[in-house]
């Protein structure tokens, strides 16, 4: 063999700014103060809408204070959940994401919690944190309310005026499996009628709520193609993959899927049998961080994220934090309220409101950490107490 | 030799002097449709989110260590107007011109640019360099993708490693050494030397090149080889074993079939990479964990391996796959699938460091490689000359976290300055027994 000098051949291998910081050499950083200290769980009832969110305050020995939010918490799991937290440090935000698995809800609203703290302590908003802004501004949208046509027309007039351009749209009332043409025909008419009264700039997602059969919601699909739909979210319940697959293959409209799901492994296999379009992974159960590693592989898969969102206004101010973070984020829905004491709550549990939209987009927080203020009393007021 | 010189030259002067045509589109003869229509969304737009620091200059070092070094590192330099500097390494083994070249390319991407945007610079130099993934261009990605992670950490006051939810373990992470050894006696000695200083784990090669089918002789001393690793290394240390993408599929299924018993933690590239159904026809018939990735670029080059089940670790190089930002989306995507994380680290001690960050924040991580022996090299002198302390030599089995903000080192350009740039040289060129060409 003409084989030069083997170790001569072989690789090397076997051979004035916004922030306070200062710069010492030799600067070594401690875990000091950062312990977690404190967990306290806020379970929350907006007054007249009656939706339900619970928020999570997290203080560190130092006294820096992390919000989170999620979804109602029994008292057994917080319990739980507190043990696992407490003493950790908590900059390791990606540590406890791991020991949390077993409970979804508190996972996110201790992920959110956590990166505040680390946005606090590094004095800046936890986008930067993240290695954003990768955008200024967040496109939005508001879920319409109403059962009738005209209802949702009056919400959606609404909802222009507050600034939005997208609107989710529920399907019309479903009453068996396999209802066939006449409610197709009238899910079609519910959108015509919108998009004749909101004109050429408004767009819409259809919500199918995982309420209808693969046929129905694949003819659905198919009746829509040329409609335009931003997509059709949720056409199908997901305790197998086969109706979204049938419903996948059958039309180009575009699919939204995954508010239910917080296993990585689940939205893994929307991707991979590429029955999913749009990404929907929800706040409420996987915070900022699980929905970072779920963007990461949908984006590898050229496939967008727009996480669901409809809890209360500290995952919002964490939805849009995600979004400026994220390279292949698509929209951001956001709560409106019909109610002024509803939307007055909101603000005032945060200090300010983060759900302004403008033009079709939300403006980004600017403050350190999640960027709002709790307000204490507001808390406790609104808090909701055992009958 | 002009153009050897002309890097040379500049890689002293840090490319500061090349002026470039400010509009790109504008100037263009092209009149295709595809021509982009120039918007006006630059770093202005961002100003109320950004952070007000701005990048003020990029250097670029080429870097040999013995001047006739075919494999110069290359680091990346950035400074900011808030006095913060970043270093990065776009070390591309035997191409260390053309990706000292392609970093220039960047200069208009990222100077007067907002150092903190880390995912959106990512996705500029990505997506509007057209033609995406290859390795000089995912190395030079890689480089100013660390210097800006490095500033992000300084600037935030924190380790990277916090900066992204770590430390899995504050004792820092699990490594391996090579195992120089070429025979059961340096084995021995080697295992004893591992249980002194807490080593666990070594990666060794395979003997010689390998044609597309091999003859008994070939394929049993392979086999023969990594038997004495086993009988040397004794039974409780894991042991890795590169193919190096020598062998055939055909040839890597047969071998790895007469190694079963030696239950190895993984077989390395055990046919080129870019053929992914190739790999899956090897991996469907093994039961050892195959471990592949370390030339993949940017987290795309993974889905099949991830989907066709070849991979059960990825390997891919922070140098090579985009830096910080890339590394950490292929062990989020492999974190999906239950694939571990094994990265592979062969160049300079800037990416080594970064790469450790990241193992450090990936719950998916197995275990680090460093291209070295339990006994430091040549190289490593060098390195803690340069650092000031000595960087990827493992303590109990484990390379030690930086404590520092950022990547966690002071480096400082006179450092450099006793190993210039010797210029580009081909790697190695192996031919077999009848002069055709073999892969190393």
């Amino acid at each position: 063999m003409i084989m030069p000098d083997r170790t001569a051949l072989r690789r090397a291998r076997l051979a004035s700014t916004a922030f306070a910081f200062s710069l010492q050499k030799d600067q070594v950083v401690t875990d000091s103060g950062m312990k977690v200290s404190v967990l306290r769980l806020y379970p929350l009832r907006e007054p007249v809408s009656g939706r339900r969110y619970t928020l999570l305050k997290i203080v560190t020995e130092s006294g820096l204070v992390g919000m989170g939010e999620c979804g109602e918490v029994s008292a057994a799991d917080f319990a739980k959940a507190t043990r696992i937290v407490a003493e950790k440090p908590a900059t390791a935000y990606e540590v406890i994401r791991q020991h949390l698995l077993p409970w979804p809800g508190l996972q996110a609203a201790v992920n959110m919690a956590l990166l505040d703290i680390l946005g606090k302590k590094a004095q800046a908003p936890i986008y930067q944190v993240l290695g954003g802004p990768t955008r200024f501004k967040a496109r939005s949208s508001a879920a319409l309310e109403g059962e009738t046509d005209a209802a949702l027309a009056t919400s959606m007039k609404r909802a222009h005026v507050a600034g939005h351009r997208a609107f989710l749209v529920p399907v019309p009332r479903v009453g068996a499996p396999n209802q066939g043409q006449a409610f197709i025909q009238a899910t079609r008419r519910r959108l015509d009628r919108l998009r004749e009264a909101g004109g050429d700039g408004v767009d819409f997602v259809l919500d199918g709520a995982g309420l209808l059969s693969a046929g129905d919601a694949s003819s659905l699909a198919h009746e829509l193609e040329r409609f335009h739909l931003l997509w059709f979210d949720e056409p199908c319940r997901l305790s197998t993959l086969s109706p979204a697959r049938k419903i996948a293959s059958e039309s180009v409209t575009a699919l939204g899927f995954g508010r239910h799901l917080h296993d990585p492994g689940a939205f893994q296999d929307l991707l991979r049998e590429e029955v999913v379009d749009v990404l929907r992974p929800s706040l409420a159960l996987n915070g900022i961080s699980q929905i970072r590693k779920m963007a990461a592989l949908a984006e590898a898969y050229y496939v967008a994220v727009a996480p669901h969102h409809n809890g209360g206004p500290v995952a919002t101010a964490a939805a849009l934090h995600l979004a400026a973070s994220l390279p292949n984020f698509f929209l951001q829905e956001i709560p409106l309220p019909v109610s002024e004491a509803d939307r007055r709550m909101r603000s005032e549990l945060v200090g300010a409101s983060l759900e302004t939209v403008a033009d079709g987009f939300a403006a980004l927080p600017t403050g350190s950490g999640l960027g709002i203020t709790l307000n204490e009393d507001a808390l406790e007021r609104y808090r909701e107490r055992p009958a | 030799m002009r153009r050897r010189q002309f890097l040379t030259g500049l890689a002293g002067a840090g490319f500061a002097g090349i002026a470039r045509p400010r509009e790109l589109g504008a100037s263009s003869s092209c009149i295709c449709a595809m021509l982009p229509l120039q918007n006006a969304l630059g770093a202005e737009a961002f100003l109320g989110v950004g952070s007000k620091i701005k990048i003020t200059n990029m250097k670029v070092f080429g870097v040999s260590l013995t001047p006739d070094s075919d494999r110069p590192y290359v680091f990346v330099k950035l400074e900011t107007d808030s006095g913060v500097v970043g270093w990065g390494e776009a070390t591309l083994e035997g191409k260390a011109g053309a990706v000292m070249a392609c970093v220039d390319d960047f200069r208009e991407f990222i100077i007067g640019s907002d150092p903190m945007q880390v995912e959106h610079h990512w996705q500029s130099m990505y997506v509007h360099t057209f033609y995406r993934a290859g390795p000089v261009i995912g190395s030079a990605i890689a480089g100013i993708d660390q210097a800006l992670w490095d500033i992000r950490g300084k600037v935030l006051g924190l380790p990277v490693y916090k900066l992204l939810g770590g430390p899995m373990d504050s004792k820092g992470v699990r490594g391996y050494y090579h195992a120089r050894a070429s025979n059961k006696e340096e084995l021995a000695h080697l295992r004893a030397t591992a249980s002194s200083l807490g080593v666990t784990c070594f990666k060794s090669g395979i003997p010689g090149y390998y044609e597309w089918i091999e003859t008994n002789a070939s394929i049993r001393r392979a086999v023969g080889a990594m038997q004495m690793l086993r009988e040397g290394l004794g039974p409780d240390i894991d042991i890795g074993v590169d193919f190096h993408a020598k062998t055939s599929p055909s040839v890597a299924s047969i071998l790895i079939k007469e190694v079963e018993p030696l239950n190895l933690l993984f077989v390395e590239e055990p046919c080129p990479p870019e053929n992914v159904k190739a790999m899956a026809r090897i991996a469907r018939r093994s039961t050892t964990p195959i471990a592949t990735g370390e030339r993949l670029v940017a987290s795309f080059s993974c889905r099949e391996l991830i989907e066709l089940g070849v991979a059960d670790i990825l390997q891919t190089d922070i140098n090579h796959v985009g830096g910080i930002t890339a590394l950490w989306k292929v062990a989020a995507m492999a974190e999906a699938s239950g694939i571990s994380m094994a990265p592979h680290a062969c160049e300079g001690p800037i990416g080594s460091l970064a790469t450790v960050h990241v193992d450090a924040a990936t719950p998916n991580f197995l275990v680090q490689e460093i291209c070295s022996g339990v006994q430091p090299e040549m190289k490593e002198k060098v390195w803690e000359e340069w650092l000031g302390f000595p960087a990827m030599r493992m303590v109990n089995g484990r390379f030690p976290l930086p404590q520092k903000p950022g990547l966690g080192f002071d480096l400082t350009e006179d450092a450099l300055k006793k190993y210039p740039f010797g210029g580009t040289r081909p790697m190695a060129r192996v031919f077999h027994q009848d002069g055709s060409v073999a892969a190393w």
